[in-house]
């Protein structure tokens, strides 16, 4: 008993600041955030008594001057935006994946880091690339003029177009490194032992390749699709008021058009769809044990 | 296959080659390139608000990872060392700040600290405010990476330790904190990068007079893109470039050496 | 701290392990009253299989685990709740536990340099036990480039050169080769006979306890069975644990005890024996004669298997309703074959009683 005591001091006092420093610079501003939604406005914009669910209604699109569907088309954009990326992202990681993982071992690393590297660098920045590239007048702009993609003079951005690649520039590093992990462990015997019994490539890529790698790519999709519904920086400058996402509406509340419950509300949802991802998450790496050591 | 890599790699590089080219652009419009010139790094180096953005991000980047390293390691320690104790809350809480979208990360935080300061006027967003921002998002990937060189390590070393009349306090200073020296090294690193690439959580902290380099891009491209920004984007994609070439070179010193001992 | 003499040779000490107890949950004991003592300069072992105990109670001995219950005394000194680094006793572990972040002269000089001994002083140490445990051509090795048997050395190197009271030792040598584990015994052996220093060692193998130990006490289930030397241990085993552990082939349940003849599933064999459970014939001390010939205790038998080995041959014997083994020594004589009458000529000493 006495030492169980003494134990359980010890581990306070060893992870007593970490662990109250996100308690309190994270977990309770994550509450305060979130009461706040419970909240009503105040004709500032701030939160006020009494409890209302107001602002949730606000978010679905009742407003004022009645309901009109901005905030909903806001929501839909999102997923569609983060599901379009997500897709892409499979498309291009898949090959490129498999690619670095039959490349030779000295090779591999090498080829990961130049896959990295780029995310090294500041989002903003990397948004910044892509302004450069899209410029009305650009090689970039003009083929696209000169093909009837978008107007002469224009420049390929602010469009959806941008977003959706300047998201997909993002977050590809997340998808390729653990689908490059799980073809790292493909056990390559199976796929010989189908192409053996008859199998057309096809087939054996759906029947021993894809059943696989299956956990690296769920737990790739996660990690783009998570963070790719909640994006800011790239819809606020990639993008324009047609291409904004939830994350910038949820920062609008709390800038020049201050409804700060209407923004929790926003907050609290973004929050809900993040831990929805970490339990698919963990469900997939329990499947693959070998899975959840890299990622945990 | 080969040239889906380089298509690749055009289109993860391109962008960052674009930004490094008009950077050294004499005209001022992306739309063509007028021949090579220094100009706009000459005046980077005159512009007092940039050389204070650059002074505020190096501020914040050191002095939070030093407090994240130092209070990171305890906690990756602290997991490692009662792992048997099953502290599955600790790893939720852990985890937390690292999947959090940033944007809710920096509005809860804004939220939080405007209201203390209203209403107990401590917590003025500032400098301050942003370490104590940036240092909960770094002390997380400090204890995970400190806790994962701790547990490749042989359990009876910190026994044998103890064995060989080391007091509790010369094990710290004796063995945890050398056996742990790369890995500490590697978490500040890595903690200082989280603070310098940070934009949205630090847009969100930040007071009038703490601009930090990513939120002075941010407000000289919502004014409009200029070789300016280029310049001074360039000289961070220069600064990466370095660091990932170093990581190259050693990844390649090691792998080399590691064959060199074996056969 | 012990004082080391001039020539390096100094006091050892005792131990004296008094009702020990230790349970790691309710459904796990692993000490259950232990009571042993090992005397002065003594190489003692504690033999038994895993999960046996040995381990923990080496580890309390070490501090490293506090008793539930009981005692130790080291040198007439009682240790209750001294921590491990105020203790002076060292371990040898069995994964050898090096400081990847030291080099070799480093590893064995940690001890001292926790001591705060002179960096000079701990120098000339460091190169006087490496000569001692040949590992003065690695000093400044780092511990991966280290074969497993040189760095069993360096880990023996690092807990000698303290001079402890005791030293522990926990299966060190379970993760080496065959050829290079039976060479370390005898080295270790000569070394443990030469510092004169009490050393506890601890193995599952009864073969490497013989060969080492002055004395050995045989774990089961958390409890002492058997104290004593190997010879004793191994000729007269006092419970049928110790008897089935040393290796021993040919036991049986007594079924009848008559004043001058014991019956059991081979036969009767006639003698004044002592009172006990089971009956145990040592199968290197039995012979075999061709044909069938009356006598006094003899055995008449079938071989059913023979197993040549090269210096000895094992037969595999139906007698009675019982199966026995007999290893005879080549000495130049016919080899009987399978489906062959023999008699088994069971000399006294052949005999021993189990009285547990």
């Amino acid at each position: 008993m006495q030492q169980i005591a003494k134990q359980t001091g010890q581990l306070v006092a060893i992870i007593g600041p970490g662990v109250l420093w996100i308690i309190v610079f994270l977990v309770l501003p994550s509450l305060y955030l979130i009461s706040i939604a419970f909240l009503s406005n105040d004709p500032y914009g701030l939160p006020q008594l009494p409890l209302s669910l107001h602002a949730f209604r606000e978010l679905a699109g009742f407003g004022l001057l009645g309901w009109s569907p901005g905030n909903l088309y806001t929501l839909g954009r999102s997923l569609w935006q983060a599901t379009f990326a997500t897709i892409l992202v499979i498309l291009i990681s898949y090959p490129i994946a498999y690619y670095i993982a039959t490349r030779p071992v000295h090779l591999r690393p090498l080829m990961l880091v130049l896959i990295v590297v780029p995310s090294w660098t500041n989002q903003v920045i990397r948004a910044v690339g892509w302004m450069n590239l899209f410029s009305p007048g650009t090689p970039l702009a003009n083929l696209s003029a000169m093909l009837g993609f978008t107007e002469p003079q224009m420049g390929l951005f602010p469009s959806q177009f941008a977003v959706v690649v300047g998201m997909v520039y993002n977050f590809l590093p997340f998808m390729v490194l653990p689908l490059y992990a799980a073809f790292e462990r493909l056990d390559h015997a199976q796929v010989e032992a189908a192409r053996d019994l008859f199998a057309t490539p096809m087939r054996a890529f759906v029947h021993a390749v894809l059943p696989q790698t299956l956990p690296g790519l769920l737990a790739g999709t996660v990690l783009v699709a998570v963070p790719a519904f909640g994006m800011f920086v790239v819809p606020e400058l990639l993008g324009g008021g047609r291409s904004s996402m939830i994350g910038n509406l949820v920062a609008r509340q709390f800038a020049d058009g201050a409804n700060w419950p209407l923004g929790a509300a926003g907050a609290l949802l973004m929050i809900l769809a993040t831990l929805l991802g970490l339990y698919i998450l963990r469900r997939a790496a329990r499947r693959l044990s070998s899975e959840r050591e890299m990622l945990l | 296959m080969r040239l889906f890599w380089y298509a690749t790699m055009l289109f993860l590089y391109a962008p960052l080659a674009v930004v490094v080219l008009f950077s050294f652009n004499a005209a001022n419009s992306p739309a063509r390139f007028a021949g090579f010139s220094l100009r706009w790094y000459d005046r980077l180096m005159t512009n007092d608000a940039l050389l204070l953005a650059f002074k505020n991000s190096l501020i914040l980047g050191v002095s939070s990872s030093l407090i994240a390293v130092v209070f990171g390691a305890m906690l990756g320690y602290g997991m490692y060392r009662f792992r048997h104790w099953h502290l599955h809350w600790l790893v939720w809480l852990i985890y937390l700040p690292i999947v959090m979208p940033d944007v809710v990360y920096g509005i809860s935080e804004m939220t939080f600290f405007v209201a203390m300061h209203r209403n107990f006027g401590i917590f003025e967003p500032g400098l301050s405010t942003m370490i104590l921002a940036h240092v909960s998002f770094q002390i997380p990937f400090v204890a995970l990476l400190v806790h994962s060189r701790l547990l490749v390590l042989d359990p009876l070393l910190f026994e044998a330790c103890a064995d060989l009349y080391a007091s509790p306090l010369k094990r710290l200073r004796y063995f945890l904190i050398p056996v742990l020296w790369p890995a500490l090294l590697a978490s500040f690193l890595l903690a200082f990068t989280l603070s310098i690439d940070d934009f949205v959580i630090s847009f969100f902290t930040a007071g009038p007079s703490s601009t930090t380099l990513p939120i002075y891009i941010w407000s000289a491209v919502r004014k409009g893109i200029t070789p300016e920004v280029n310049a001074v984007a360039a000289l961070i994609i220069a600064a990466v470039g370095i660091a990932g070439l170093a990581a190259l070179v050693y990844h390649h010193v090691k792998f080399r050496f590691s064959h060199s001992v074996k056969t | 701290m012990p004082q080391p003499t001039a020539n390096g040779a100094r006091q050892a000490s005792s131990i004296s392990i008094r009702s020990l107890h230790k349970a790691f949950s309710s459904k796990m004991t692993a000490l259950d009253g232990v009571d042993l003592d090992v005397q002065p300069g003594e190489f003692f072992t504690l033999l038994g299989p895993s999960g046996c105990g040995k381990t923990t109670l080496l580890r309390i001995i070490a501090g490293l685990e506090q008793p539930d219950r009981g005692s130790i005394s080291i040198g007439g000194r009682l240790l209750d709740g001294v921590p491990p680094h105020q203790r002076s006793v060292n371990t040898v572990f069995q994964s050898y536990a090096l400081f990847p972040n030291r080099n070799v002269r480093d590893n064995i000089g940690f001890g001292l340099q926790m001591q705060r001994v002179k960096r000079q002083i701990i120098q000339q140490r460091v190169q006087a036990m490496a000569e001692i445990t040949k590992v003065d051509d690695l000093l400044d090795r780092n511990p991966e480039q280290l074969s497993g048997g040189q760095k069993q050395r360096v880990a023996l190197a690092r807990a000698l050169i303290n001079e402890p009271d005791v030293l522990l030792l926990d299966e060190p040598l379970s993760a080496l080769d065959a050829g290079l584990r039976g060479q370390l015994q005898v080295e270790l052996q000569r070394l443990q006979r030469r510092l004169g220093m009490t050393f506890v060692f601890v193995t599952h193998d009864q073969q490497e306890a013989m060969v080492m130990s002055h004395r050995m006490a045989v774990l089961h289930e958390g409890q002492v069975q058997q104290v004593g030397t190997p010879q004793v241990i191994y000729e007269q085993p006092k419970t049928l644990f110790v008897a089935r552990f040393m290796g021993h082939q040919n036991i049986f349940a007594i079924q009848q005890r008559n004043e001058d003849e014991i019956v059991a599933d081979f036969g009767v064999l006639k003698g004044r024996f002592a009172a006990g459970s089971h009956i145990l014939l040592r199968e290197e001390a039995l012979s075999l004669k061709a044909g069938v010939v009356e006598g006094h205790n003899r055995l008449t038998a079938r071989v059913e298997e023979c197993l040549y080995r090269g210096g000895s041959t094992e037969y595999r014997v139906l007698c009675g309703n019982a199966r026995l083994t007999v290893r005879s020594h080549n000495l130049g004589q016919a080899l009987f074959a399978s489906g062959q009458d023999v008699t088994i000529d069971v000399a006294p000493e052949a005999v021993a009683i189990l009285p547990g």
